[in-house]
């Protein structure tokens, strides 16, 4: 499956913005089954400076400023990424879930190690008690991870209600896990602190989903949105992603973007200026398959 | 025999009593201090003990604490006795602390390089993965040596069989040199004698080595280098600014830097000016909202960034509180066998970090014996005495420990040794730690020869400044010739006269403008107070409505006196208004809250102003204190001694300071201050006054000391129009009108970067001010406002806009130079 992707990010200021520092998470990371053919970022204004690195992660960051006086920034990331992820995993049977999550503290091999760190607290997932006994309906003595994971993602689908009005990027997960609403960031939150709190290895992905438009209409162009899901490791099969919006482990369907601790660590564009004022946000994203 | 020193005897065997061994006599390397306090005698000792807390005081030595009611500025407390180290135990101590320096040192390297450590199992992961100050986006980043560690912290303590242990590790921003700096400078100078005779090691060279190392760093030759502060609101502030004048470095906070093109630049008036090496001494964590912590308002963003471009280099290395964790000191022996090929010289106090299941099931068998810290600073939790637990309180937290195994250490509890501190007019006994800095050169490591020694208060074993504990200096008595090199002391090496003039950032000379406006502010008002005061004791009712005038120009917004019709003013109302004006510490506009103003402003440019200057701001912080029960009569005196301290003030501020941006910054803002006084007192006779009134022109003559000028030129003749002459359009009088828009034109003129507009408006304001013919000008005597087209009227309407341009004029002024305007962080949602 090819795709092609835009991601086109607008921000109109009340007033000029003097300067602005940014970053922007927007280019796909390429690997196994998520084949980057082509990426382009284009900002207007124009930046003055402009650096790319690979962050710790290894997701493609792009550094840019912008140093002259503007009232609209506009970043638009256009992508083609190949998706071959059709392997049916269902018939796997995985490891007992505690035998795979017990072992990796004392694992130093450099995978090993790459999956222990997402088992510990980070900026905006907390370990807690009630988050582990969520976890533990899904997660009984023995069961296997994939099975599990499963579980807990359709648990987590059928309690929680889709409410774009209830959060935004800076609600607490405690609180998203009280309220049982919120958008596909929020279900990402609380399934990882779901997890961690049973000490299983989890990362938070972000990336894009294809939408089908209802039967006889056609596709609309720019109604898709950027997407986030979660990844789990389990020591045999390797990472699990999992998508609790929509109940389903991705296959072809899904565009990887960018995956770390939690949001914070791969939010698509983030930055800080001076100046500005209040500033009115739109987001319009694109997911076209090309070629099946 | 010691004993007669001390207050009560000495307890030993329990401690190790830093002085005696045996509680009767000294020990050898303490019989000289004995003898020679002895010698002082208690009387004289005291003596000393006073001047060395005046001093203090007036040097504006402070260490805030959070939450104290002195609040910030709480004056540094330092004890008379140093704490005596000899050469032999020095010697064993300097090589423990260099080698935990080196090891540490490659511990940081590695967790931010190769991770070899992680990978063949020398060093837990967890301990790094569960660390909230491991900063993931400088892992790999290439840093210049000898900068990761560029200087660490160690705390020692001597537990009762001698032996010295490390307590904790400070790699972060370690604090407490320029204490320790301060310290020597004080004591050194109450027991000169002894200290001349005692062969002390100076601490000098150690500040040079870091001047030299930090220089080395930047790789060119006259590199910029600043130390970069949290502001004045952080307990050690006086620290950094001591150190940056002390050492020759700006002083800046994250809003004075920016980053621009990869490259760090400082914001000065007279434009963007790179920076090289950046002294940190704010958290790591904080220093770049871009890629750290976004929720920081102390950082620049895009640090980091510049960082990794190696155009910046900063010391310690963005990342090295990672290693600042009791939780790493049980894996430090191991680690030295297995990175240095050596045994831990110096041992840290016993430790268990709970992430291991074997210490965590140790400690929790054991919970008595030990106390509970929370494993990374970060957590901000308070240490848990097991033993004092009650057993509710411990099965929970017993749970806490299972459930976060990771946060938290185990120590064992160390019984300090003490030393003796002066006070009482004798010895005690107080328990001490010694805090001790390593230094990472191009040519080694270098230990501070001594330290920061932290004494506990009365009672208790827990040392802690931010507990209102105080300190001690610390004496290497050395067995060989010491170096005597001092910072300014002239060496034989060939000096390049230099003439640069120091950069002044932005925020400098935004406080160095409000440092002028406020003293010329206090004087305004300490000028019509001692006016008014006199003639509100005599209370002549015929003068009331003049004071009550004259007391409008205070600009005290509470006022109202004049208004309200239905209750006239009365002395009684005008007396309880003065007494306000002159000791509420409440009310902004009054003369000790105007003078705090100045000591506060001051404290934060003290490194750009000299000694005597920071001597006087802290003498006129104080100048209206009283006695309890003061009367309003008891206030002229003051008043006098006050207006003394600012006549000093304003000769320094004339002939102590060079004439750079600084000057010019104060200079524009007492001018501004003035003349905003002046258009003020100067309405009141445009608006116009009455001939029954014509009193209050006399006392604004007194207020603006032309009296003297007056009376040389009118003789005995009060008229509204002569005295507009000399306090508005004589040019040649320094308290006139026309004066301060000449100077304020001109001083702005020689800004670099004006903005032409502005210095057009100021030149324009005085123009028409000197085409005002007050000779045209009939003034009614009924105190009614002319009808029509009149001379009085129109100057009235000139003072009136006037008064609208300064502040404007002030604000463009803020807008240009000093602006600040804090950067806002935006994340885009999805």
């Amino acid at each position: 499956m090819i795709y092609k992707v835009s991601h086109r990010t607008s921000y109109r200021y009340v007033r000029p913005v003097s300067f602005g520092n940014h970053v922007a998470c927007l280019k796909p990371r390429s690997f196994l089954h998520n084949d980057l053919k082509y990426s382009a970022l284009d900002i207007h204004p124009a930046p003055t400076t402009r650096t790319e690195r690979v962050d710790y992660f290894g997701n493609l960051l792009c550094f840019f400023t912008v140093e002259e006086p503007h009232e609209e920034l506009v970043v638009e990331a256009k992508s083609e990424v190949v998706i071959n992820n059709d392997a049916d995993r269902t018939a796997q049977i995985s490891l007992p879930w505690e035998r795979s999550t017990g072992a990796l503290a004392r694992d130093h091999s450099i995978d090993g190690l790459v999956a222990h760190q997402f088992q510990f607290e980070s900026p905006r997932i907390r370990i807690r008690p009630e988050f582990a006994a969520y976890a533990l309906h899904s997660f009984t003595p023995g069961r296997p991870m994939r099975e599990a994971l499963l579980d807990l993602t359709t648990r987590i689908h059928n309690d929680f209600r889709f409410d774009a009005k209830v959060t935004t990027v800076r609600t607490p997960t405690e609180e998203v896990f009280k309220k049982r609403r919120g958008v596909c960031q929020d279900f990402a939150h609380v399934q990882i602190a779901c997890l961690r709190s049973i000490n299983v290895a989890a990362r938070y992905v972000s990336g894009y989903l294809r939408t089908y438009p209802p039967p006889g209409k056609p596709r609309l162009v720019g109604a898709d949105a950027s997407h986030a899901w979660v990844s789990a490791y389990s020591q045999d099969l390797g990472w699990l992603d999992m998508d609790p919006t929509n109940d389903v482990a991705p296959t072809d369907g899904h565009v990887t973007l960018a995956w770390g601790r939690d949001y914070g660590d791969v939010s698509p564009l983030r930055g800080l200026i001076l100046g500005g004022g209040s500033h009115i946000l739109r987001v319009e994203v694109d997911m076209e398959p090309i070629e099946t | 025999m010691i004993g007669d020193l001390y207050q009560s005897p000495l307890r030993y065997g329990a401690t190790y009593e830093e002085s005696s061994a045996d509680g009767v006599n000294p020990r050898p390397h303490w019989a000289h201090l004995m003898e020679s306090l002895r010698a002082i005698g208690p009387e004289e000792l005291g003596r000393r003990r006073a001047r060395a807390e005046r001093r203090i005081r007036e040097n504006g030595i402070t260490y805030n604490i959070y939450g104290d009611p002195l609040g910030a500025n709480r004056p540094w407390r330092i004890d008379v006795v140093p704490l005596l180290i000899p050469a032999k135990e020095w010697r064993f101590i300097e090589a423990g602390v260099t080698q935990r320096a080196q090891l540490l040192s490659l511990l940081l390297e590695d967790l931010y390089g190769p991770q070899d450590l992680l990978t063949r199992g020398h060093f837990p992961a967890s301990l790094l993965y569960a660390n909230p100050a491991f900063l993931r986006p400088m892992v790999g980043v290439q840093v210049p040596p000898h900068s990761s560690l560029h200087m660490l912290a160690v705390d020692l303590a001597r537990s009762p069989d001698g032996q010295w242990w490390v307590l904790a590790d400070r790699t972060q921003a370690p604090s407490g040199s320029g204490y320790a700096l301060e310290n020597r400078t004080i004591v050194a100078d109450l027991l000169p004698e002894l200290f001349r005779t005692s062969n002390v090691l100076r601490l000098a060279p150690f500040f040079r080595a870091q001047r030299d190392a930090l220089t080395s760093m930047a790789g060119i030759d006259n590199p910029r280098i600043v130390l970069l502060t949290p502001g004045p609101h952080n307990e050690t502030y006086f620290e950094h600014s001591y150190l940056a004048k002390y050492l020759g470095f700006t002083l800046v906070e994250g809003a004075d830097l920016t980053v621009r093109d990869r490259r760090v630049y400082l914001k000065t008036v007279e434009g963007l000016e790179q920076v090289d090496v950046i002294l940190r001494r704010v958290d790591d964590g904080f220093c770049d909202p871009l890629e750290l912590r976004s929720d920081s308002l102390l950082g620049v963003p895009g640090l980091v960034d510049a960082v990794v471009a190696g155009n910046v280099k900063v010391a310690n290395g963005l990342g090295s509180g990672v290693i600042e964790s009791a939780a790493i000191m049980p894996f430090l022996p191991g680690l030295a066998r297995h990175l240095l090929g050596e045994e831990l010289k110096l041992p840290s106090v016993a430790t268990w970090w709970c992430g291991q299941n074997k210490a965590l099931e140790w400690v929790l068998e054991h919970l008595e014996a030990v106390v509970v810290k929370p494993a990374f600073p970060s957590l901000g939790m308070e240490p848990v005495f097991g033993s004092e637990l009650s057993r509710h309180e411990r099965a929970k937290f017993i749970e806490r420990l299972h459930t976060f195994p990771h946060e938290y250490v185990a120590q064992e509890q160390v019984a300090l040794s003490t030393a003796p501190v002066w006070e009482n007019d004798c010895l005690n006994s107080r328990s001490v730690v010694l805090r001790t800095y390593v230094l990472n050169t191009p040519t080694g490591w270098i230990a501070i020869p001594g330290g920061l020694v932290r004494v506990a208060e009365a009672s208790g074993s827990v040392v802690s400044m931010q507990r209102g504990g105080h300190s001690k200096d610390a004496w290497i008595l050395w067995d060989k010739p010491v170096d005597t090199f001092s910072m300014l002391r002239a060496r034989d090496e060939p000096v390049t006269l230099r003439r640069v003039p120091r950069v002044v950032p932005s925020s400098v000379a935004d406080n160095t403008f409000w440092l002028g406006r406020y003293v010329e502010r206090a004087e305004s008002i300490a000028r019509l107070l001692r006016s008014i005061v006199p003639r509100v004791l005599r209370a002549e009712q015929a003068e009331l409505q003049s004071l009550i005038r004259l007391h409008g120009c205070l600009g005290s917004r509470r006022s109202k006196t004049r208004k309200s019709k239905r209750n006239p003013p009365t002395f009684a109302a005008l007396e309880k208004e003065m007494l306000a004006m002159l000791t509420s510490t409440k009310r902004p506009e009054s003369l000790p809250c105007t003078l705090q103003e100045v000591s506060r402003i001051g404290g934060n440019v003290r490194e750009r102003l000299s000694a005597d200057m920071m001597l006087l701001i802290g003498k006129l912080r104080n100048a209206m204190q009283v006695e309890p029960g003061a009367e309003l009569q008891d206030y002229p005196t003051l008043l006098t001694a006050c207006l003394e301290l600012l006549s000093a003030f304003s000769g320094m501020e004339r002939e102590n300071i060079n004439r750079g941006s600084g000057w010019l910054f104060m200079s524009l803002g007492r001018r501004l201050e003035r003349a905003v006084y002046l258009t003020r007192q100067l309405r009141e006779i445009t608006r116009p006054l009455p001939a029954e009134d014509w009193s209050y022109l006399q006392c604004l003559l007194e207020v603006a000391d032309s009296s003297m000028t007056y009376r040389a030129r009118y003789y005995t003749t009060l008229h509204p129009v002569a005295v507009l002459d000399v306090l508005m359009a004589d040019e040649t009088n320094p308290r006139s009108l026309d004066f301060q828009l000449q100077h304020l034109a001109d001083l702005y003129q020689k800004l670099p970067r004006h903005v032409p507009a502005d210095l057009k408006a100021m030149q324009e304001a005085l123009e028409t001010l000197r085409h005002i013919d007050l000779r045209s000008i009939e003034y009614p005597s009924d105190g009614k406002r002319p009808h029509g087209e009149n001379g009085l009227a129109r100057l009235d309407q000139y003072l009136a806009e006037l008064e609208e341009l300064l502040p404007s004029w002030s604000n463009n002024l803020s807008s240009r130079y000093f602006s600040h305007a804090r950067v806002l962080p935006v994340t885009m949602g999805q």
